[in-house]
């Protein structure tokens, strides 16, 4: 066992000492703070820019009231056939044509919109949410609430949602936005680490094999212990990462949002949006404004940060364990690392699977057929897990999807260390998966 | 102090030993001798317990190998290899630990074995920063530093300049006049002949030959010499003596290989020549390990 410690501590200690280390492991959360920060920025000043002038051509007769301008959209109506306007659009300054066409309250039709540039989603959201407000209103009057009701029922449904967000945190819209986020960066991180640090334990191997130490390493200790201890060594490397990375990132983003941010700008966005729209596109466009790493902040108030962490921080382990020991049996069979494609795939196969199904399906379905399985199979769980966490996860799935991962890590490490303790020895020959199971089945 | 006992080692496809024995007394310098590819390697692995026989045993000091006796085993492979990026000091530190050596002790000895062979100040270099010989060096510091009884070097001089491959030939004599054993396992035989007390060939799997170099040098002698004389006569086989093989003449003198016959001895045929010619020299021609292993290995392959 002491010699297991011997090689953990050279494993770890040669690494962490190295410079990429310390420059990856500073570096990065600076890069990523900084990634969020451009998204929030430019996000937010997509929004503050944008000022589409909007002609409306309207033979419309049951609406009473106009589309409200603001900073974002200027409506102006203007009393020409929807055929002059047409022709004249690429000379006039507007840059859409709005056709409000006679409807009904209860059904209304053939609304249409113009114009020389495709107009993008989130302009087409904006005036149909703008024209369905004006209509509901409408209504709403029609049935006999006065404007002075319509006032205040507008401010008391933004003070009802805010309290919503807050209480239940997933089942809200805002905050299952949030969810969502931080499932892609634990997805993403997963997906990183496994990947990164089983390269690691695999290159760690073929450097013992080049280096032809490897003789001498196992005059001394066990292949197994050998094998166990960069295991292990590496894997603390990858925690010591993870680690100062959750403490840095925080640090930084904490500073970039308090400083990059301008809480003042999105208050009036959030406030002038208020006047003419519905309170549903205000909230989108103050989440939008603030950007991910307001959603970051978001998430940490309703989420339960530490829970996260810590089932990260043990499918890590897990997962890290279940694939480095494969990697580490490619590794030991294999005289350097150009012959390791051929390996390589069937291992990275289920683990980009995983990640690009957690990505996609998992995130919308979190609680389907799909997610169910994925976090259970260990060669896709500690991402599908950490991707479904945020939105809620059974506790006995949690824990049988983590005994299912434990059983399937001693069963790989047992595998690969059958092999390693002769591929290890092995050099110049073209290896096979076939010439793997032989060295499996040998006996000593 | 090992006996290696009717050791079988099969790969897939090929018996790597096939019911080999040896036995190795305490002190001595033992050869393990043997082309390429005949089971030298294979054997070395089992006795460093890195990998098991499939049948036959392992005794050492009448114990069946076990893991205590990795730290009385010092192994220099015949692939050298050590950690590119770390420093010698850190490595040999490290290597000796494994071997089971206190940070302490092990620190003081690679002092003095670095003092002793002039690598003081190699301390924090790195391998990659190092020499081929000088690397050999470190490695051989690295297996001799626990004080193993047992050292099992496998081809120790390929890659040392003459001056270090001296300094290396006479640091192994002194360990092993304090007591440890050797196993010199090797394809060059004239580094056997002067170091190793006991040789064993292995060919194609089989230990061929076994004994003292002195015993299988005695075995290998055919009566034959060399004689170099000056005088016009020359020098005919004759029936019942000796026959000659071969004859020179060099600047004036001349030289002839002869084999005496049964029984015969030099000083017959020297009572023969002395009146005729003025005789300068006589050596016995003694078979050289390399004749002997040429000579043994061609045989057993017209087997």
């Amino acid at each position: 066992m002491n010699k297991v410690l011997l090689i953990i501590s050279r494993e770890y200690l040669s690494r962490v000492k190295k410079k990429s280390f310390i420059v990856m492991t500073f570096l990065t959360p600076l890069l990523i703070a900084g990634i969020y920060g451009l998204i929030g920025y430019f996000t937010y000043k997509g929004i503050k820019d944008t000022h589409d002038k909007v002609a409306v051509v309207s033979t419309n007769t049951t609406l009473t009231e106009k589309l409200a301008t603001d900073e974002n959209i200027e409506y102006q109506y203007v009393n020409k056939p929807l055929d002059v306007m047409k022709k004249s659009l690429s000379k006039s300054d507007y840059d859409y044509i709005l056709y409000l066409p006679e409807f009904t309250l209860a059904e209304p039709k053939g609304v249409q919109l113009f114009g020389e540039k495709q107009a993008g989603m989130s302009l087409n959201n904006r005036i149909s949410g703008d024209l369905e407000e004006l209509i509901r209103n409408q209504k709403l009057k029609q049935s006999g609430i006065s404007q002075t009701d319509l006032d205040q029922l507008k401010t008391s449904v933004d003070i009802d949602t805010k309290k919503i967000a807050i209480e239940t945190g997933k089942e809200e819209a805002s905050s299952a936005g949030a969810s969502t986020i931080i499932a892609f960066i634990a997805g993403i991180l997963m997906f990183m680490f496994i990947m990164l640090y089983g390269i690691q334990v695999m290159r760690g191997v073929i450097e013992e094999k080049t280096s032809r130490i490897i003789e001498v390493m196992i005059s001394s200790v066990k292949p197994f212990q050998l094998m166990m201890g960069k295991i292990i060594g590496i894997a603390l490397v990858g925690l010591t990462q993870f680690i100062l990375w959750i403490v840095l990132t925080l640090t930084i983003s904490t500073i970039a949002a308090t400083v990059l941010i301008d809480k003042a700008d999105v208050k009036k966005i959030a406030a002038s949006s208020q006047n003419g729209s519905t309170v549903g596109a205000s909230q989108e466009q103050i989440q939008a404004a603030q950007g991910p790493i307001g959603d970051i902040q978001k998430s940490l108030a309703g989420l339960d940060f530490g829970k996260i962490v810590t089932v990260f921080i043990f499918f890590f382990i897990g997962g890290y364990l279940f694939y480095s020991a494969l990697y580490a049996a490619i590794g030991s069979a294999v005289d350097s690392e150009t012959e390791t494609q051929q390996f390589m795939m069937p291992v990275m196969m289920p683990l980009l699977l995983g990640y690009a199904l957690s990505l996609s399906v998992v995130t919308n379905d979190p609680y389907g057929n799909v997610a169910f399985w994925l976090s259970m199979i260990p060669f896709t769980s500690p991402i599908a897990m950490v991707v479904r966490l945020p939105y809620g996860v059974p506790g006995w799935e949690l824990a049988l999807s983590m005994a299912i991962l434990v059983v399937g890590f001693i069963f790989t490490v047992w595998v690969a260390s059958r092999i390693y303790r002769v591929g290890i020895l092995m050099y110049g020959k073209k290896t096979t998966f076939k010439e793997m199971f032989k060295w499996f089945t040998y006996k000593n | 102090m090992l006996s290696v006992k009717n050791i079988v080692k099969q790969y897939a496809t090929h018996r790597a030993l096939d019911n080999v024995s040896l036995e190795l007394e305490k002190g001595k310098i033992f050869g393990l001798l043997g082309p390429n590819g005949a089971g030298k390697t294979s054997l070395i692995r089992i006795i460093t317990q890195i990998t098991a026989p499939d049948s036959g045993e392992v005794l050492f000091n009448g114990e069946r190998l076990n893991s205590n006796h990795i730290s009385q085993i010092g192994y220099l492979p015949e692939e050298r290899g050590l950690y590119k990026k770390m420093e010698i000091g850190e490595q040999v530190l490290y290597l000796s630990k494994l071997k089971g050596l206190s940070t302490a002790e092990a620190t003081k000895r690679i002092k003095f074995w670095f003092e002793k062979l002039g690598m003081q100040d190699w301390w924090s270099k790195k391998v990659e920063d190092l020499s081929k010989g000088m690397q050999q060096k470190v490695q051989f510091v690295a297996t001799v530093l626990h004080q193993p009884e047992l050292i099992i070097l496998d081809e120790p001089f390929s890659g040392f300049d003459p001056v270090n491959a001296d300094i290396i030939k006479n640091e192994i004599l002194e360990l092993n006049k304090q007591g440890a054993t050797f196993i010199f396992s090797t394809h060059r035989m004239e580094s056997v002949e002067e170091l190793c007390d006991h040789i064993a060939l292995i060919h194609k799997s089989k230990k061929i030959l076994d004994g003292s170099v002195d015993e299988i040098k005695a075995t290998y002698r055919n009566n034959t010499y060399w004689i170099e004389y000056e005088g016009d006569y020359k020098v005919e086989s004759t029936e019942n003596v000796f026959e000659v093989l071969q004859t020179e003449n060099v600047k004036g003198k001349t030289l002839i290989k002869v084999k005496l016959h049964e029984n015969r001895t030099a000083n017959e045929v020297l009572a023969m020549l002395l009146p005729k010619v003025n005789i300068h020299r006589l050596d016995e021609v003694i078979p050289t390990m390399n004749d002997i292993f040429i000579k043994t290995v061609k045989g057993e392959g017209h087997e």
